[in-house]
C-alpha cells in the first residue's frame, strides 16, 4: 500500500496489486485497454440514472490502483454483463470481463469473514470447504436420522421433520445474518452515511426498490442478450418455489405420504424442478459452448455454482421420483445426498460467492438511489 | 540499348515508384514502369494539399510525373498488371498482362474530344474512381487532367459499342483515328535483373461490420477522408466547394473521427501513421474554405512525429480554432429529417459521455499494404497484410534476392518518406545489379 498526497490535499491510497488481483479474478484484458471510451458509449446502462459512465471508469480505477474508489463504486453492480462493450472494444480488452471480475472482487471485500476471499482466490478452496460442510451435514444427519422403514416409503420417519426443520431454520438464520452484515458493509463502503436523507424517506425507497428488482430483475432485460434474462428468471423462480416448498412449508412436504402429482404442493414441486433443470442445463450448456459473453469466460466459482445447483436439483428430483414410485431405500439415499449437497451449496453460495448477488444486485440499485438523494452528491 | 547497365522492373506508378524509376533511369538503368491504372500518379494525384506545409500536391507530383515519359530509359506500361515473376539464373522473367485500351496509344493525342462526345454518361456512365465515386465518368475517359500518359481509355463494361454494338461516336470525332476496336488483352514477357514493388496501399473497407457503428454507406453525410479530400480539391466533383451529399448545402459543423480501422484488433492492429496529420490538414483546409465552420477532431492520440508536424498541430488549435477531443465514438445516429448526425462519445479526459450534432462526419480510414497477388503466392505476405522483409533493420529488401519494396507497401508513411524510400530502393537495386557484374568481371 502506497499513500500519496496530491496538491489538492486529497489523499489517495494506491494499491499496486489491485490490477493483478482483478486479473486473477478474470479481468483478462485490462492491460490492453488504451482508454478510448468506446465501451462507455456502447453500454446500454451507462448514461441512465445520472451515473458517471462505466465501464472505462472502473477499468481506470483498477489500472491506477485506486482501491477505495473501486470499493465505493456501485457501477459494477449496475452492469448486467450483456457484452456489448466487449463486442465493440477495438483492443480485445474484454471490458465486460473486467466488470465481472470486479464484482467477484467486491463480493470478496464485502464479506467480513474472509471465507469469500478463499472461495475466489484459491482454486480448490471451495471444494475443500464444500467437502467439510457436506461431512458435517452427513454426520449430523447420521446422528439424528430416524428408523429406516423398508416396507414402504416413510420419508418423514427416516428424516424427522422437527429436526430437519430446526436445522434448516438455524442454517437460514446464520446465513441471513452473515449476508445482512455484508450488505451493511456494502452500504458503508458505497453510501457511507444517511446524512441528508430522512430515515422514513430511505425506508420508503427501500420498499419501493429492493423487492421490485429482486423479483423481476427487470434491468437485466435491457441487455441485448435477452434469452439470458429468461434463463435467469427460470432459475430464480424455480429456486424460489422450491425454497418456499421445502423451507417454510417443510412440515407439509416432508411427510410419510407418497409425493403424488395430484395435490397443489406436488404440482408446485414438479414445476419448480422443471424450471430449475431447464435453467441449470441451459446455463451449463452455455458455459461449455462459450458463444455469448455471459458464458465465454467461466471462473471456478461460476462452475462451482452451476454444478452444485445441478446436483442439488438432480438429487431433489430423484428423491421425488423414487418417493412417488414407492422405492424406500433409493428415496432415503437420494434424500440424504440431497441434504449433504444442499448444505454446502447454500452455506457457501449465499453469503460468500456468486449467489450473494441475489442481495447485492437489488441493494445496489437502492444504494445508488440513496447516493443520488444525498444532497450535493452526484455519483 | 547496349549502354544500359541493367534492367529493372518497377511495379506501381505512385510517388515512390516514380521516384525509384527516375533515379534508376538517371543512373543509366533500363526501367519498365508498370502501372495498373491508365495513368501514373497513384494516391498522391488524388490529394489536394500536403501536410504540414499545405503545398499543392499536384505542384510537387506533376513535374515528376511529366519527367517519366521524357526519360528515354523508362518504358512506361500503363493499364497493365504483373501477374507472375519467375526467378531465372541472373534475374527474373516477368509476365505482364496488358489490358485493352481500345485506343492506339501511339496515335492518341490526348485532346479529349472523344470524352466530350461520349454518350455513355450520367446513368449510362460509371462511378469515377479518381473522385472515389463522388462523380460519374463516361465510357471513354482520361483519368484526370494531368494524367501521364495523357491518353484516353475505353471502359468495355459500359461502352455502348462494346456492349451493344451501337454508337462508335468517338471513332467519328477522333481527329487522330486512334480508336482501335480490335484491341485485345496482351501478355508480355520481360527479362529484368531486379524488381521494385511499390504497389502502395488500400483503405480499410468502411463498410466492415466492426465499423458499422459509424454508419458509412447508411448515412449519406458520413464521408471517408479520401472522399473529403476530393471534395476539397478544386478539380474535384464539387469544384472545391464543401457540399453535403444529402442536400448540397455547406456544412456548419464537421466532426473528424480518427483511428477508424486502425489500432483495432478486429481489422487492423497497427497505427496507420498518416491519418492524424491528414485530418488536421483537412480540418485546416475546410476552415480555409469556410471560415465559419466548427470543426471537432475526435482523436485517440495525436501522433505528430515528422518535421513541422507538431507545430502544424499547434497552429490548427491556436490559429484555426480546431477543437481536439480525446474519445472514440461508439455510436452515430442520423436525424431522419435534417440528415444531420449525432455523434456519441466519451470525452475520456473528463470521463463524461457527450454528444455532438454534426452536419458532416469524416472517417480517417486506416490503410493496409496492397501487395500484388504474385507476392502472396510466393509467401511474402504476413498474415496481417504486411510484406515480409529480410531483416527488421532493412525495411526495403524482401527475402527474395533482387526483389525490393518501397513506399506505403513497406508500411504506412507520409509523402516525404515515400519519396526517400523510392530513392533508397533505387540505390539498393543499383548495388544489387552492379555488385554482381563486378564479381563477374573479377573472376
Amino acid at each position: 500500500m502506497v499513500t500519496r498526497t496530491f496538491e489538492s490535499r486529497v489523499t489517495y491510497r494506491i494499491n499496486p496489486e489491485l490490477m493483478d488481483k482483478i486479473k486473477k479474478l478474470g479481468g483478462v484484458g485490462i492491460s490492453k485497454c488504451f482508454d478510448c471510451g468506446t465501451c462507455t458509449v456502447s453500454c446500454p446502462f451507462s448514461e441512465e440514472l445520472g451515473l458517471e459512465p462505466f465501464p472505462r471508469r472502473i477499468i481506470k480505477y483498477i489500472k491506477l490502483g485506486l482501491e477505495d474508489r473501486l470499493l465505493s463504486s456501485l457501477e459494477p453492480w449496475l452492469c448486467y454483463y450483456c457484452g456489448d462493450c466487449s463486442d465493440t472494444c477495438p483492443k480485445n480488452a474484454e471490458p465486460a470481463e473486467t466488470m465481472m471480475a470486479t464484482r467477484r472482487y467486491l463480493v470478496s471485500k464485502y464479506d467480513f469473514t474472509g471465507i469469500s476471499r478463499i472461495m475466489y482466490f484459491t482454486r480448490f478452496g471451495w471444494l475443500i470447504a464444500a467437502i467439510i460442510l457436506a461431512g458435517i451435514a452427513f454426520i449430523i444427519g447420521w446422528i439424528f436420522k430416524g428408523p429406516i422403514v423398508t416396507e414402504r416409503v416413510e420419508l418423514g420417519t427416516f428424516a424427522p421433520v422437527d429436526i430437519v426443520d430446526t436445522a434448516g431454520i438455524a442454517v437460514l438464520v446464520i446465513l441471513a445474518s452473515i449476508l445482512i452484515v455484508n450488505i451493511y458493509r456494502m452500504y458503508r463502503f458505497t453510501v457511507g452515511s444517511l446524512k441528508g436523507i430522512s430515515l422514513s424517506k430511505a425506508f420508503i425507497e427501500l420498499i419501493k426498490i429492493v423487492p421490485l428488482h429482486f423479483l423481476t430483475q427487470m434491468r437485466l432485460a435491457k441487455c441485448s442478450f435477452r434469452e439470458y434474462w429468461y434463463i435467469h428468471l427460470m432459475i430464480f423462480y424455480g429456486y424460489g418455489l422450491s425454497f418456499i416448498l421445502f423451507v417454510p412449508l417443510l412440515r407439509l412436504t416432508l411427510t410419510n405420504k407418497p409425493f403424488l402429482f395430484v395435490d397443489p404442493l406436488s404440482i408446485a414441486g414438479v414445476l419448480s424442478t422443471i424450471l430449475l433443470i431447464i435453467g441449470a442445463t441451459l446455463a451449463i450448456k452455455g458455459r461449455l459452448e462459450k458463444k455469448t459473453h455471459v458464458w465465454r469466460y467461466s471462473h471456478h466459482t461460476d462452475w462451482m455454482f452451476v454444478i452444485l445447483l445441478f446436483l442439488v436439483t438432480l438429487t431433489g428430483v430423484l428423491t421425488g421420483i423414487f418417493r412417488t414410485l414407492g422405492y424406500p431405500l433409493p428415496t432415503y439415499v437420494t434424500f440424504a445426498l440431497h441434504i449433504v449437497l444442499v448444505t454446502p451449496f447454500l452455506a457457501l453460495e449465499v453469503p460468500f460467492a456468486k449467489w450473494s448477488h441475489l442481495a447485492y444486485r437489488p441493494f445496489s440499485i437502492y444504494f445508488h438511489r440513496l447516493k443520488t438523494l444525498k444532497e450535493g452528491v452526484v455519483l | 540499348m547496349s549502354s544500359v547497365r541493367g534492367k529493372v522492373l518497377v511495379i506501381g506508378g505512385g510517388i515512390a515508384g516514380i521516384q525509384a524509376s527516375l533515379d534508376l533511369a538517371e543512373a543509366g538503368f533500363k526501367v519498365y514502369l508498370v502501372e495498373k491504372k491508365p495513368s501514373i500518379g497513384g494516391r498522391m494525384a488524388q490529394l489536394d494539399k500536403t501536410f504540414p506545409t499545405l503545398d499543392c500536391a499536384s505542384c510537387i507530383l506533376t513535374p515528376k510525373m511529366a519527367e517519366v515519359p521524357r526519360k528515354a530509359n523508362i518504358e512506361l506500361i500503363t493499364y497493365a498488371e504483373v501477374i507472375d515473376i519467375v526467378k531465372e539464373k541472373d534475374g527474373f522473367r516477368v509476365v505482364v498482362k496488358k489490358y485493352p485500351k481500345y485506343i492506339d496509344e501511339t496515335k492518341c493525342i490526348g485532346c479529349g474530344i472523344c470524352v466530350e462526345r461520349c454518350p455513355a454518361r450520367e446513368k449510362l456512365g460509371a462511378p469515377d474512381e479518381f473522385n472515389e465515386g463522388l462523380s460519374t465518368r463516361r465510357a471513354v475517359c482520361i483519368l484526370f487532367p494531368q494524367a501521364v500518359p495523357r491518353k484516353a481509355v475505353i471502359d468495355p463494361n459500359i461502352c455502348l459499342y462494346l456492349t451493344r454494338k451501337t454508337c462508335k461516336v468517338c471513332e467519328k470525332f477522333c481527329p487522330a483515328q486512334a480508336i482501335d476496336w480490335s484491341d485485345t488483352e496482351k501478355i508480355l514477357n520481360l527479362y529484368v535483373d531486379a524488381i521494385v514493388v511499390a504497389t502502395g496501399y488500400r483503405f480499410v473497407d468502411p463498410r466492415h461490420p466492426a465499423l458499422s457503428i459509424y454508419g458509412y454507406g447508411k448515412y449519406q453525410n458520413v464521408y471517408t477522408n479520401i472522399e473529403f479530400e476530393r471534395i476539397l480539391d478544386s478539380r474535384g466533383p464539387t469544384g472545391g466547394e464543401i457540399l453535403r451529399r444529402s442536400d448540397k448545402k455547406h456544412p456548419k459543423r464537421i466532426v473528424f473521427i480518427q483511428c477508424v480501422g486502425s489500432r483495432d484488433y478486429r481489422i487492423n492492429p497497427y497505427c496507420s501513421a498518416y491519418c492524424c496529420m491528414a485530418s488536421i490538414k483537412q480540418a485546416v483546409l475546410a476552415k480555409e474554405h469556410e471560415p465559419g465552420v466548427d470543426i471537432v477532431i475526435l482523436y485517440m492520440d495525436i501522433r505528430a512525429f515528422g518535421k513541422g508536424f507538431q507545430e502544424f498541430y499547434e497552429r490548427a488549435v491556436k490559429e484555426f480554432g480546431i477543437r481536439f477531443v480525446r474519445g472514440r465514438p461508439a455510436k452515430i445516429v442520423e436525424d431522419p429529417n435534417t440528415k444531420n448526425l449525432i455523434v456519441y462519445y466519451e470525452n475520456t479526459l473528463k470521463g463524461t459521455i457527450e454528444k455532438i450534432e454534426a452536419d458532416m462526419v469524416v472517417l480517417a480510414l486506416g490503410i493496409v499494404p496492397n501487395p500484388p497477388d504474385f507476392m502472396k503466392r510466393l509467401g511474402l505476405v504476413e498474415p496481417d497484410g504486411r510484406v515480409k522483409i529480410k531483416d527488421p533493420s532493412d525495411p526495403i529488401a524482401t527475402p527474395v534476392e533482387g526483389l525490393f519494396i518501397a513506399g506505403m507497401l513497406a508500411g504506412p508513411k507520409d509523402i516525404p518518406d515515400s519519396v526517400a524510400q523510392g530513392s533508397a530502393v533505387a540505390m539498393r537495386v543499383m548495388q544489387h545489379i552492379l555488385r554482381r557484374k563486378v564479381e563477374v568481371v573479377a573472376t
